[in-house]
C-alpha cells in the first residue's frame, strides 16, 4: 500500500537566533513600525528588518528546501485587549499576484496569541493556536484565514508581517 | 571572483556569496580573506568570522584546473564547515561513514566499493546487466546489485 502527499498545509515557528552581536535591535524595529505608521508610509527596509528576513530565507531554505522570495512588508501595532478582523493575505480573485506564505515576528509582544484557520479535509473552520513571544516568527500558507489577539492588559504589542512567494 | 560561504553558529553552510575581486584586496593589493570578510560584514549584517572563503574549483582536495586545492571541497548549502581541519563537507550519506581527510569525501568503515570484474564490466558496456555496488548500512557491507534484474 502507497501514500502520496500531494499538497500539504506547514507551518514554520521558531526563534530567530541571530549571532552575538548581531541581535535584533527590538527598540529601533519598534520605533521603525511607529514612525511608518505616524508617516503613513509603507515600511521602510532596515538593518533590523534585514537581519530578520535574511535570517528566515537563509534558514528555511537550509532546514525545509522552500526557497523564499519577498512581497511584501508591514509592521502592526495591537492594543491591548484587542482581537483583529479574521485576516487573509491571498486575494481570491489575483491569486497570481498572491504570497504564497505568511510570516508573523514578534517584534515585541506579550500575552500575543495567533489563531491559524484550516480545513481538515471536511472538517472545515478548524483552528491552531500559537502564542507569539518576543523574537519568534511563525509562517503559514496564506491561504489560511487567521485572527491576532493581543491579551495584556496595558502594552502595545508589535508585530512585524512578512508575505513570501516560493520558487 | 571571490567565494565566500555564510555559515551558522553551528557550522551549517546557510549560502555561497561572491565577492568582486577588488573587494577582498589588502591595501598592499594582495587577496585577504579577512579583507573579504570584513566587506561582508559589512554589507550583509552577519559577523565576520561566519563568512569563510571557499574555492570554486575544488572538489574532493583536487583543484579542477591543477592549481592548489582549498578546504577540500567548494562549499555548498547545507554543507558542514570543519575548522579544525579547514575542510567543508558535504551532508554524511550514512551514519556509520568516517571522514577521509586526504580526499575531503565520506567512505565507509571497510572502504570503497570493490572493483567490478572485467566480466561484469563486459555485461555493462554490453547493456545485458547493470550491474554496480551499493552500500548495505545494515549489513555494513558492499552488495553486488544488478539494475537491470
Amino acid at each position: 500500500m502507497e501514500k502520496k502527499v500531494l499538497t500539504e498545509q506547514a507551518l514554520y515557528y521558531g526563534d530567530v537566533s541571530m549571532p552575538k552581536g548581531f541581535e535584533i535591535n527590538y527598540d529601533k524595529f519598534k520605533a521603525d513600525i511607529l514612525q511608518a505608521d505616524l508617516e503613513k508610509n509603507n515600511f521602510k527596509s532596515s538593518r533590523n528588518w534585514d537581519k530578520l528576513n535574511t535570517f528566515i530565507k537563509d534558514h528555511i531554505n537550509l532546514k525545509h528546501q522552500v526557497n523564499l522570495v519577498n512581497k511584501s512588508t508591514w509592521g502592526n501595532f495591537y492594543k491591548p485587549f484587542t482581537l483583529t478582523e479574521p485576516l487573509l493575505q491571498v486575494d481570491p480573485v489575483d491569486l497570481r499576484n498572491s504570497p504564497d506564505f505568511v510570516l508573523l515576528y514578534g517584534v515585541q509582544v506579550k500575552d500575543c496569541f495567533i489563531k491559524i484557520f484550516y480545513d481538515d479535509n471536511r472538517r472545515k473552520g478548524r483552528s491552531w493556536d500559537i502564542e507569539l513571544k518576543n523574537n519568534m516568527f511563525v509562517m503559514f500558507p496564506s491561504n489560511n484565514m487567521y485572527i491576532i489577539g493581543n491579551n495584556d492588559s496595558k502594552d502595545l504589542n508589535f508585530i512585524q508581517t512578512i508575505t513570501y512567494e516560493y520558487i | 571572483m571571490a567565494h565566500f560561504a555564510k555559515i551558522s553558529e553551528e557550522n551549517e553552510v546557510l549560502q555561497v556569496l561572491i565577492v568582486d575581486d577588488k573587494d577582498v584586496l589588502n591595501s598592499e593589493g594582495v587577496e585577504t580573506e579577512s579583507v573579504g570578510q570584513q566587506y561582508l560584514e559589512t554589507h550583509n549584517n552577519w559577523p565576520a568570522n561566519l563568512w569563510i572563503q571557499t574555492s570554486y574549483n575544488t572538489l574532493m582536495n583536487t583543484h579542477a584546473l591543477g592549481g592548489t586545492p582549498f578546504r577540500g571541497n567548494y562549499a555548498g548549502i547545507g554543507y558542514e564547515w570543519d575548522a579544525e581541519n579547514n575542510i567543508f563537507w558535504n551532508e554524511k550519506p550514512y551514519a556509520s561513514w568516517v571522514k577521509d581527510l586526504a580526499t575531503a569525501s565520506w567512505k565507509s568503515p571497510i572502504g570503497d566499493a570493490p572493483a567490478l570484474t572485467a566480466e561484469q564490466e563486459a555485461q555493462r558496456t554490453a547493456g545485458t546487466n547493470m550491474w554496480y555496488y551499493s552500500w548495505n548500512e545494515d549489513n555494513q557491507s558492499w552488495d553486488l546489485t544488478d539494475h537491470t534484474a
